[in-house]
């Protein structure tokens, strides 16, 4: 791959270059290219608020439901550069579907000493209660989200596995259809691959792993952050969007009831709650937002659950460090996407490191998530830096520390102007029948110049992002 | 019940007709402006041949520009709201104020937005105004004759569109049962032969092209206005 291959926005002005010399009014076509979307942001912005294209956040516990900021320049991936993500991802979560797998069974990887037990067995994320289970077609990560970012130099890195429930999909999805109508020009001037098939690709994922019923999208209600989602890829995917109110489990098999109270048998639910709440009955005792016993029934295999319970043993910070290991040890391959170069102060010589570098590092805690518990070392103060030393010394699994990966910025407006921001990538990867990668993905960009943290609940913004054809 | 002319039913069911065009042909060209970003040229042909409009058109832009604003072109989405708003401006009385505002703001908008250069943007808020001026409908028009006259009008319309463009035959069979429906409550007269033709048209097609042309025969002479 050439260095300029690696640069969407470089092969995008390439592109427009290549246009505006064929056409006899190049610079007008060029010009409709560059400011199309741009010329009409507020009012695609309108366009989303009319949707309700929002996102929840709780703050001083009371809900406030907030736009997101929409940026009209798209963020471009080249042709080549997404051959070579594709790859990479469909290797990455594959091997994750495999850890998944043998962690519920037969944990030969911890036999074999390639992920020490400590990272898995105390890990949050790992269920007990899982053990044994399979679930349907031997599919754990139906819908993986990847989070990456772009060196400066076009290198890619994963920043974070996501296999739990991992929201997004449906913001580029949606801005897409509206920058459609705003610019139409804009998108037959530029081989871009139409991403609005990603409530299709969902659907073949959940008709996968149906064991004979009606498909639904459980959300815990309007008040969840991500609701906006929930309610638009069950009107894409032809779903039902149900609460647990509208569920339950009757002689080990799980029912979705009407208003008659008529019930349908459900064969697949893409349940968007967190494990620990999702069966009372099971799990968190207290959990009013549940399925009493619908662990009963998948544990029977008369449903499959999306993505599976207990996940969240592979998308855990700490067994982040491991995945290239995975890839090695399952598939017999070398890894294809790199990590942030991580170090994890349970080992004694990365302790080393960590204390010694820290100022210079960025440590997470692994317990928190949604851009929670980062810290930059050069942001803190000496007796900050003490503290923190000092903590990672008690508690070394609690944390890893990673090399600040000084990413590429991405052009964005703000208030007329163009400003260059820090922006990650979210890839989705959906596992049915075979694993594939959506070309496109939510780019999320900080809107504050000094800031590496992009998430909304943190005042960060959302672009479409383009993948080329050619 | 007022008093109903023959010069206000026309008027009441033509308003169904051109507001209804105008809604659905809007909700239709989303799709067929989406589709014509990659197509290739001269594919809005197809669209022409569907509707029976003349090709005056030299290209897929000119037709995108022209189908939706040409003062000049009487089968453009403007000239199409122009008739409707003709129609409602002498049923003011009938109508009220309220329901007439809603058409004059649908008007308004595609005349302040000729030279947009994103009028499917700006196509919404005629949709909106549309959905509105209906809503008002039930809300302010009194006369219960004025109100399924005009629906009337719309769901022939919407028919006729869905026939031509193909729609599956369930929405048909949905719009014909609407429309079966409200003709009875009318006083208007209908060629229930015609209407009774069509259910069978309607019935015995698993698909809408089948009987296309016999469909749209029966449905031209159900409502004889004029």
């Amino acid at each position: 791959m050439s260095k300029e291959a690696k640069f969407g926005f470089l092969a995008l002005f390439l592109l427009k270059k290549d246009l505006a010399e064929q056409s006899t009014q190049g610079e007008e076509s060029e010009a409709l290219i560059m400011n199309g979307l741009v010329e009409h942001a507020e009012s695609i912005n309108r366009l989303l608020a009319r949707y309700g294209v929002k996102f929840g956040i709780y703050k001083n516990n009371e809900f406030h439901e907030q736009l997101f900021p929409f940026d009209a320049i798209p963020r471009v991936i080249t042709h080549e550069d997404f051959q070579y993500l594709e790859k990479g991802l469909i290797q990455r979560v594959d091997a994750l579907n495999l850890f998944l797998k043998d962690i519920y069974s037969d944990k030969q990887i911890i036999k074999d000493g390639v992920v020490p037990e400590e990272f898995v067995f105390v890990s949050s994320g790992y269920l007990p209660q899982c053990e044994g289970i399979c679930p349907p077609k031997g599919i754990y990560s139906h819908i993986s989200g990847i989070d990456l970012v772009q060196e400066k130099d076009g290198e890619w890195y994963i920043l974070e596995d996501n296999l739990r429930i991992p929201s997004g999909a449906s913001y580029p999805l949606i801005a897409r259809e509206l920058c459609r109508r705003a610019s139409p020009l804009t998108f037959r001037n530029t081989p871009v691959i139409d991403n609005r098939d990603y409530g299709r690709l969902l659907k073949e994922v959940m008709d996968n792993v149906n064991v004979g019923g009606i498909k639904v999208i459980m959300t815990p209600g309007r008040y969840n952050a991500a609701y906006f989602e929930h309610s638009y890829l069950a009107e894409k995917t032809d779903s039902e969007l149900a609460m647990n109110t509208d569920l339950f489990v009757e002689k080990n098999y799980l029912y979705h009831k009407d208003y008659m109270g008529n019930k349908q048998k459900v064969g697949v639910i893409y349940r968007r709650i967190s494990d620990e709440y999702l069966d009372p009955m099971t799990f968190e005792a207290e959990s009013l937002i549940g399925i009493p016993n619908i662990m009963d029934v998948y544990r029977a295999g008369n449903v499959a659950i999306i993505n599976a319970p207990g996940n969240g043993v592979a998308d855990d910070k700490g067994i982040y460090y491991f995945v290239p290991k995975m890839i090695e040890y399952y598939l017999h391959e070398m890894p294809i996407l790199k990590n942030a170069p991580t170090y994890l102060p349970f080992y004694e010589e990365d302790r080393k490191y960590v204390l010694d570098n820290l100022e210079k590092l960025v440590i997470k805690d692994v317990a928190e998530a949604g851009g929670y518990g980062v810290v930059f070392g050069d942001k803190l103060s000496k007796e900050e830096l003490e503290n923190m030393k000092q903590l990672i010394i008690k508690e070394s699994r609690r944390f890893i520390a990673q090399e600040v990966i000084d990413f590429l910025d991405i052009d964005i407006m703000d208030q007329g102007e163009k400003v260059a921001r820090k922006a990650d990538l979210r890839a989705f990867v959906l596992s049915g029948k075979e694993t594939k990668v959506w070309a496109s993905g939510l780019t999320r960009f900080t809107r504050n110049p000094d800031s590496f943290i992009v998430n909304s609940s943190q005042g960060g913004g959302f672009k479409d992002t383009w993948v080329l054809s050619r | 019940m007022g008093i109903i002319s023959i010069n206000k039913l026309d008027n009441l069911y033509w308003l169904g007709r051109y507001t209804e065009r105008v809604y659905t042909s809007i909700r239709k060209f989303y799709r067929i402006y989406d589709s014509m970003i990659e197509a290739p040229e001269g594919e809005y042909k197809i669209y022409c041949e569907k509707l029976n409009i003349p090709d005056i058109y030299s290209g897929n832009t000119e037709f995108l520009t022209s189908y939706i604003f040409s003062k000049e072109n009487p089968d453009s989405l403007y000239s199409n709201m122009s008739r409707a708003y003709d129609n409602a401006i002498v049923l003011r009385e009938e109508l009220s104020s309220n329901v007439l505002a809603y058409v004059q703001l649908a008007l308004d908008t595609f005349e302040t937005n000729m030279t947009s250069r994103a009028p499917l943007l700006e196509l919404q808020s005629v949709i909106d105004y549309l959905l509105a001026f209906w809503g008002c409908v039930d809300d302010y028009v009194e006369d219960e004759d004025c109100r399924n006259i005009m629906k009337c009008g719309k769901y022939v319309e919407r028919m006729d569109l869905y026939i031509r463009l193909d729609y599956h035959i369930r929405d048909i069979e949905k719009e014909f049962n609407k429309l079966a429906n409200r003709i009875h409550k009318t006083h208007m007269y209908y060629n229930i032969e015609k209407l009774d033709k069509l259910a069978d048209v309607i019935n015995e097609k698993s698909e809408a092209s089948a009987g296309y042309q016999e469909a749209l025969n029966c449905l031209d002479g159900i409502i004889e206005v004029k």
